[in-house]
């Protein structure tokens, strides 16, 4: 019991350090591709509150959006958005990391205006039932 | 013959001493290499038992740790989220099949890029790798 605790704190901390890795890489790559001229737009990820409605097995209790604003100095239109969306969740690398990582929604926004666009992670994966596995 | 008798008594008390010290100094030692075979026994004891107090990792836990393990291309993401429209737009119209009806080797390799093109069409990294592909099997210029 004292072991399972244990493992289950140090995998918390673990986490915690994952999704904050995860943001920064992003964040990274962003801002260089920004300055070399490949990307006209400067992305930014970020940690949201998230849907509650889009829970899924791994999803954490608390911020498990995952956000990416887009800062472009206009309203981005509803295929511009969506078209970054989509390139995010054909990334079946990345939405498995997202999945795993506790995020369950994904929100992309411009930095003007008062709409944006947002998935649920768990439709991109398919997830196998994981909670039979404790009873074994 | 009475000096003799007092060398000889303290001789023997000397010899007396020396033994009691032997002795005191193999106590000590004794207890040293003790103490020492309790440490080894302890760490022994404590690399056994940290293999079965492991738990067994569950199947959630080995579809958590193979995801972490895999490297994501974020420099990929970001240039496909602003690139990859304009090349797929190039790409699905010159590598079209209807553009080769009489040959039909072209034509089937058309078909197949054509497909993995649609498949592809938010990674502009394989996007660019089908596009080379094209060229060298299609004769397209781009």
């Amino acid at each position: 019991m004292f072991s399972n605790s244990w493992n289950t704190i140090l995998e918390w901390f673990r986490d915690r350090s994952e999704r904050s890795k995860l943001v920064r890489s992003f964040n990274e790559s962003a801002r260089v591709s920004f300055v070399a001229g490949i990307a006209p737009t400067l992305l930014k990820a970020s940690i949201s509150k998230g849907e509650r409605s889009y829970r899924h097995q791994f999803s954490n209790w608390l911020n498990t959006g995952f956000r990416i604003q887009a800062f472009t100095g206009r309203v981005l239109s509803k295929d511009e958005l969506i078209h970054i969306g989509k390139v995010i969740l054909n990334d079946s690398v990345l939405v498995r990391r997202l999945v795993v990582l506790g995020f369950d929604t994904i929100e992309i926004h411009g930095d003007a205006g008062a709409y944006g666009c947002r998935w649920q992670l768990k439709d991109y994966i398919p997830l196998p039932n994981f909670n039979n596995d404790n009873n074994e | 013959m009475i000096i003799m008798n007092d060398t000889l008594i303290q001789d023997s008390l000397k010899v007396a001493n020396n033994v009691l010290e032997q002795h005191s100094e193999f106590d000590k030692s004794f207890n040293l290499w003790m103490w020492i075979a309790i440490l080894e026994l302890g760490i022994i004891a404590f690399l056994l038992l940290k293999g079965r107090i492991r738990p067994k990792e569950t199947a959630k836990q080995k579809f958590k740790n193979d995801s972490l393990k895999q490297t994501i291309d974020f420099n990929n993401i970001i240039n496909s989220s602003f690139n990859s429209i304009q090349l797929y737009d190039e790409l699905k119209v010159k590598c079209h099949p209807d553009r080769f009806p009489t040959n039909k080797d072209k034509n089937e390799i058309a078909v197949a890029l054509f497909q993995e093109i649609s498949k592809n069409k938010t990674n502009i990294k394989r996007l660019l790798e089908l596009k080379e592909e094209a060229k060298q099997k299609l004769n397209i210029n781009f």
